[in-house]
């Protein structure tokens, strides 16, 4: 092996300790990273810049400004009253709604925003009910993680993945994944149902209270409202129509933004700026050179060389061991670094001759997607979760979440496993 | 404690302890109130903690507001801010 890829290796592994160790912000240690790659000569500047994937961080910044405008009109709070309005404010049926409304919203934005938005409408209305807010919110990290698997902007995996590979397009993941998530969901809702019952009782006054709400008054601009409506409208029909209209995702995202921030001024934009994750931005970045370096130096050539030895290119043997390897990782590890190091090994592997490369794709996304329900480290939107309910006084321990979700885990990607193996493999 | 005072013509408001949170009942009768209220009602929403002073809208301008204990002052100081409360003392 030559020097340079012994050096490569040898960063890539430091910063991907640094990032598991959580000592330093994964962002800084992925910038230091990415530029020692070029820093030490491994890749010229010109190289690393090409490697950046500007569709992926396009299409993020494009959503996070369309949320970040629409969040401020109350939208999500009046969905959530008026689902808790139509469960007749039973805590059970409430909470199967709140987790349903969860996983559209990450399947539809991305699985941070939607618990972000999510979470203050949880404890408003598990105060009012007077029941504890961890079970609701616990069903909703697992919910946000299952919704965030059905589409191509659900969840960071995804964005990568379908931002790599052009024929996966905005519809190929629905069409691929969307069944098998909903199949995820509906046996979830009884599971959660059955963990949870008993836990969360209310009084006959208290549901009476909810339903005299009036969902009306939670609408904050109802003209800002409207031309948010129609711009969320008209992004995510682009979304299924980009391929028929030759735009890339990120065009399609950015397209929505700006229209939006055309409608609504300078004021809304100021704002909006403020409120994209800048600190993620950088992160996708230092992430996309710190491969690119693993990539130039013929080292992910010489991994996928040694995976297709070690299944003798049997592609049921590849997908199996890339959806559970992903699963298992992504539960333990963050699943961005893990799908930006497995994206190019599985295109290296096309290029070797593995000519079925559908099934292994698909199978990277549901292993790195739903793999994040393992623990609560798996996915930045259990983090958020779990550090906000933390702060209201309602701590989820690592331990009491993992109780329920590392199962809920395994059952999924059995689920997957049989899903894939029955649709692409057989 | 604090010891607060409204226009009777303009609001009705009731108070009660409810385990570690204090719940009040309010009915604006006039809608510069209300407004004040929605003010009220943003800068609690817009701060980082969840659970402090939450909100909930009724038909008619009647609102319930759940308080935690230890934010009880902020809110009554708030109210008075904006104009809701016309008087507000320490009870010795």
């Amino acid at each position: 092996m030559e020097q340079q890829a012994i050096l490569a290796i040898g960063i890539f592994l430091v910063i991907y300790a640094l990032i598991i160790s959580e000592k330093i912000h994964r962002t800084i240690v992925a910038m230091i990273g990415g530029g020692l790659m070029v820093a030490l000569g491994i890749i010229d500047q010109e190289t690393a810049i090409h490697h950046i994937d500007f569709n992926t961080l396009g299409l993020l910044i494009g959503m996070m400004i369309i949320v970040s405008v629409t969040a401020e009109t109350g939208l999500f709070k009046y969905i959530s009253v008026v689902a808790a309005k139509r469960a007749k404010g039973d805590p059970v049926r409430i909470l199967i709604s709140l987790a349903l409304i969860t996983a559209l919203g990450s399947a539809l934005l991305d699985n941070v925003t939607t618990v972000l938005l999510m979470v203050p409408v949880t404890f408003s209305i598990t105060r009012q009910l007077r029941v504890p807010p961890v079970p609701f919110l616990i069903t909703q990290i697992i919910a946000s993680n299952v919704g965030g698997t059905a589409t191509l902007i659900g969840d960071p995996p995804n964005i990568m993945i379908g931002s790599a590979v052009k024929e996966l397009t905005f519809m190929a993941f629905i069409e691929n994944l969307t069944p098998i998530t909903i199949i995820i969901l509906a046996i979830y809702v009884p599971i959660f149902v059955l963990i949870y019952r008993k836990q969360i009782q209310t009084t006959p006054e208290l549901k009476e209270s909810i339903m005299k709400l009036d969902e009306k008054e939670v609408i904050t601009d109802h003209k800002l409202l409207r031309k948010c409506l129609i711009v969320l409208g008209l992004t995510i029909l682009g979304f299924f129509m980009h391929q028929l209209l030759h735009l890339e995702s990120a065009t399609v995202a950015l397209g929505g933004a700006f229209l939006l921030l055309l409608l609504t001024g300078e004021h809304t934009m100021e704002e909006a700026f403020t409120k994209v994750e800048w600190m993620t931005i950088f992160f996708f970045i230092g992430l996309f050179v710190l491969v690119s370096g693993l990539i130039e130096t013929g080292v992910i050539a010489q991994l996928a060389e040694q995976a297709i030895e070690l299944t003798k290119g049997d592609v049921v043997v590849t997908s199996m061991l890339i959806l559970w390897l992903s699963a298992f990782a992504s539960a333990f590890l963050d699943n961005i670094p893990f799908v930006a190091t497995m994206i190019p090994m599985i295109q290296e592997m096309g290029q070797m001759g593995v000519s079925n490369l559908e099934p292994l794709w698909w199978s990277l996304a549901l292993g790195a997607c739903l793999g994040g329900n393992g623990t609560l480290i798996g996915a930045s939107a259990n983090l958020i979760v779990a550090g906000m309910s933390g702060k209201e006084g309602h701590p989820i321990t690592f331990i009491k979440y993992l109780k329920v979700g590392f199962p809920l885990m395994l059952l999924s990607i059995v689920l997957a496993s049989v899903y894939v193996y029955f649709r692409y493999l057989v | 404690m604090l010891r607060y005072e409204y226009d009777k013509q303009k609001l009705n408001m009731q108070e009660k302890a409810n385990g570690n949170d204090v719940e009040f009942d309010i009915h604006c009768l006039d809608g510069a109130l209300v407004e004040a209220i929605k003010r009220v009602q943003e800068l609690f929403e817009d701060n980082d903690v969840h659970t402090d002073v939450l909100f909930y809208a009724y038909p008619n301008h009647e609102y319930r507001v759940i308080v935690r204990q230890d934010y009880y002052v902020d809110f009554i100081l708030a109210l008075m801010k904006h104009r809701v409360l016309q008087r507000v003392e320490w009870m010795t």
